[in-house]
């Protein structure tokens, strides 16, 4: 491990903050951008996703979940071997991590994490939209918003007319929505009244039955749809299960297997958006990293600091862009947790910022009521 | 006294009970006694269902990993030969079975709908093989015939269970300063220390630090699982010496001295009659019950009769219960789908379950798609009761039930599947007409509604029909 902690931040975006912030009216931000988030619930381990290499002293913390082998990304840093398309991306510089990173929450509960991560808020429970949510709104984005999942996701909620696709076995009838919809005249059902809107507004394309269970499906209509220049500009994807206290693994194992789907989704995206996915940002949330030392289980605990995996044309190029904290016993969050030295929040601004051509400060003050976000735009993707 | 409250607080009135006089009496009345379960066909004890469990892991690990090592298709058919063996593809369908049958037709159905409250405050999340072999079994013989004692009892039982002490690797947590802990370099797992504070008792307004979760934790060490090579992790639970962290622990600033087994029913105590853990799961039962975000004065009291039965959950109940009637006039209530689903069952007298006989099971190929119809259906709908995604179990909040997609779900499966399930002599018209008379006062205006189809008695017609009348503002929520 030959990476010390960088001064990044003093060169690149406090400068940025102070010049103020112009974007730039070209055909390049006319196109359409799309943001496709993957939430990966139950805190991903960013150091078996992206590990360190060799670091002595997590090979002695974690001996039976140490990776045999690994995909090389540079001198500091190697990739899991499940995650070969963002190795394959790496190379056309498409795709980027950002480590030592997480959303300012130390609690360590599953839930209350994960309720921070999609709010961008300090108190659980408190808010009652998403970060995304409330980005589109203020982006004046409306009706853009494509979930893969059976609910709506809180990141997304906060602005009107958000969809989702996860077909049932057989067709609804129009007839029958329309009846239905016809009924909802009362107080007390504005939710499901506008619910009913977007139903009845849906592309064609997504009243169809299907097999749901079938990811490979889900991402194949997300593609086409986020393809089409009048489609949604915002997807969310749901993972669970990278909750290992037990049984992680290295190269296989429990949380390998979720690498492998977050892979699998990102293949079929890059697959099937061509020319869309140069105008397309990847990238994954979690409510947490993993402690630095396995458990009686040969699994790890809940921690702190993790990675945030990134694909996509909107990149700047291939890196790994952390302010790397160490891990020695002092250096860790706790004496235990991987630290966190970049608000994952700033990540998630500057995302939304490029995607949806809007000022960051603008959307600091909208979206994370102001809180001290550094804009990264310049050094994670393309202005 | 608006006929929704038969909904409120049970599954409506099927098509043979008619409203009572004294709604409230009638509701207050059935929580006192624990009512048999109902279903004529098998019911597994826990103890059995968990033997399964251990042959087929032990099948599966032990056997034929070995066995066939180096085929992988020969491996595969002999380990699907082992799910129908063992059951692992059959008992959570019975266990649904059991569960659907008895809100069908309990004569407590307000009982039933704290059973089902409690399964899912102490929820087992879907993880391993519990969901077939072990959820079901937990619902009936731990949360059941503790819901007529205290809460303190209860969460007595449900953390010294084997399902939730398997769903939250507590058998993995050893102390570090253990005789076992030492020798092995183990250290503990603080996954149910945590759910313990956070889910089951004091929630995080308790303010509990990390340290107070680990000194739980190591109260908790030696609650595990006794492992041997035939049973595997499915061997009875017992409190391991060896495993428990030696010492004093505090929590929450209270000093538990080292004294072995004891420590945990101790700091159960303090927890469960812990304020702040009383005002938790007081506002949940009345979330679930009034609406969404009650108010203090909901709330309160429910949490005096906490206090003045020291916990008993039968005060408790027929407190949230007279709130639920005081205020079932001016709050609304968005069901989840699982309820809605066993609504519409007593309401209109569904086929549901698959009667006790077709559900028998040979165990000697897949169980067919009749047995499976029930438990694919709840999956369809987005609410499959024993795999919850995480430990917090189902939401309670409408906001986490309205997507696009799951309304669609509830309207394809009334439009499409629920006709299906019509028995043959509830086809007429004037049934349907006589079931919406039982259960809501505007059941003019809903018969207008289909008022078109009142000769049909296909399916298409029959879907026509209820595929309106099931997604009704009043009936998505009341």
């Amino acid at each position: 491990m030959n990476c010390t902690r960088r001064n990044f931040l003093i060169g690149g975006s406090t400068t940025l903050f102070l010049s103020g912030y112009f974007p730039k009216i070209s055909f390049a931000s006319m196109q359409k951008k799309n943001l496709i988030i993957i939430s990966l619930r139950g805190g991903m381990d960013g150091l078996t996703a992206v590990p360190v290499i060799g670091d002595k002293r997590l090979k002695k913390l974690r001996k039976k979940l140490i990776l045999e082998d690994v995909l090389n990304l540079n001198s500091d840093f190697g990739l899991h071997p499940k995650l070969e398309i963002f190795h394959k991306l790496w190379q056309k510089n498409q795709a980027a991590f950002v480590h030592a990173t997480n959303i300012p929450y130390t609690g360590r509960s599953h839930f209350d994490g994960q309720n921070l991560m999609e709010t961008g808020a300090h108190i659980p429970y408190k808010e009652k939209t998403g970060w995304l949510g409330r980005g589109l709104l203020a982006s004046n984005i409306i009706g853009k918003g494509l979930a893969i999942s059976l609910p709506m996701p809180l990141l997304l909620r906060g602005v009107p007319q958000n969809n989702n696709f996860f077909p049932s076995p057989d067709f609804v009838e129009t007839k029958l929505i329309d009846q239905i919809y016809n009924e909802f005249k009362g107080e007390h059902n504005e939710l499901i009244k506008s619910t009913l809107d977007t139903i009845r507004q849906r592309p064609l394309s997504m009243q169809i039955a299907t097999d749901s269970d079938d990811r490979k499906k889900l991402a194949l209509e997300a593609a086409k749809q986020l393809k089409d220049q009048s489609g949604p500009r915002v997807a969310v994807f749901d993972l669970d299960g990278f909750d290992t206290h037990a049984a992680q693994g290295g190269v296989d194992g429990a949380h390998a297997d979720e690498l492998e789907e977050v892979n699998k989704i990102v293949t079929i995206l890059h697959e099937n958006l061509g020319q869309a996915f140069d105008n397309t940002l990847i990238l994954t949330l979690t409510e947490f990293g993993r402690t630095i030392k396995q458990n009686g289980g040969y699994g790890t605990e809940h921690g702190y600091g993790s990675a945030i995996l990134m694909a996509g044309g909107l990149l700047k190029k291939s890196q790994v862009y952390t302010d790397w904290p160490g891990l020695k016993k002092k250096e860790l969050f706790e004496g235990r947790d991987l630290n966190s030295t970049i608000d994952s929040r700033a990540v998630y601004n500057s995302a939304m910022s490029i995607c949806f051509n809007q000022d960051p400060e603008f959307l600091r003050k909208e979206v994370f009521w102001g809180d001290e976000l550094p804009d990264l735009s310049q050094e994670l993707f393309k202005i | 006294m608006s006929l929704n409250f038969y909904r409120r607080v049970a599954f409506g009135l099927s098509p043979n009970e008619k409203p009572d006089k004294d709604p409230l009496n009638w509701a207050i009345n059935q929580l006192d006694i624990i009512p048999d379960l109902l279903w004529p066909g098998t019911i597994p004890t826990e103890k059995d269902l968990r033997k399964k469990y251990g042959e087929w892991v032990y099948g599966d690990r032990e056997v034929l990993r070995k066995k066939f090592k180096n085929d992988k298709h020969a491996y595969r058919k002999a380990k699907d030969e082992l799910r129908i063996k063992t059951g692992e593809r059959y008992f959570e369908l019975n266990e649904h079975a059991i569960r659907h049958f008895q809100t069908k037709y309990s004569k407590q159905p307000v009982f039933e709908r704290f059973w089902l409250f409690w399964g899912n405050h102490f929820a087992i999340s879907e993880k391993d093989f519990l969901a077939e072999f072990s959820t079901g079994p937990y619902q009936r013989e731990i949360i059941r015939p503790n819901m007529v004692k205290t809460f303190e009892e209860m969460v007595q039982s449900v953390t010294t269970s084997w399902c939730m002490i398997h769903h939250l690797d507590n058998s993995e947590s050893f102390g570090p300063n253990s005789k076992k802990g030492m020798e092995w370099g183990e250290t503990i797992n603080e996954n149910h220390a945590r759910e313990l504070l956070e889910l089951h008792t004091v929630s995080p307004n308790a303010g509990y630090t990390q340290e107070d979760v680990i000194q739980l934790a190591y109260i908790m060490t030696g609650w595990a699982h006794k492992w041997d090579r035939k049973n595997l992790e499915t061997g009875d639970i017992w409190f391991d010496q060896e495993m428990h962290q030696k010492g004093d622990k505090i929590v929450l600033g209270v000093k538990y001295k080292n004294d072995a087994k004891r420590e945990l029913a101790k700091v159960i105590h303090d927890l469960a009659t812990h304020p702040i853990c009383i005002k938790f799961v007081s506002t949940k039962l009345c979330r679930h019950f009034i609406t969404d975000e009650p108010t203090d004065e909901m709330i309160n009291p429910v949490i005096e009769a906490w206090n003045k039965s020291n916990g008993n959950l039968i005060e408790i109940h027929k407190a949230v219960i007279t709130q639920a009637y005081k205020y079932n006039e001016i709050t609304h209530k968005f069901h989840p789908p699982e309820i809605w689903l066993m609504q519409l069952s007593r309401m209109f007298d569904l086929n549901i379950p698959l009667s006790f006989e077709k559900m028998n099971y040979t165990f000697k190929s897949k169980p067919n798609n009749r047995q499976r119809q029930l438990s694919w259906i709840l999956r369809e709908i987005g609410h499959s009761p024993y795999r919850a995604k995480q430990p917090n179990g189902w939401s309670d909040l409408e906001v986490d039930w309205v997507s696009p997609e799951l309304l669609l779900r509830r309207f394809w499966f009334s439009s499409v599947e629920l006709p299906i399930l019509v028995k043959s002599g509830n086809r007429s018209h004037n049934f349907i007409l006589d079931c919406l008379k039982n259960n809501f006062e505007d059941h003019e205006n809903m018969a207008s509604l289909i008022e078109n189809f009142r000769f049909g008695t296909s399916n298409y017609d029959l879907g026509q029909k209820y595929g309106v009348i099931c997604n009704l503002p009043g009936v998505l929520k009341i």
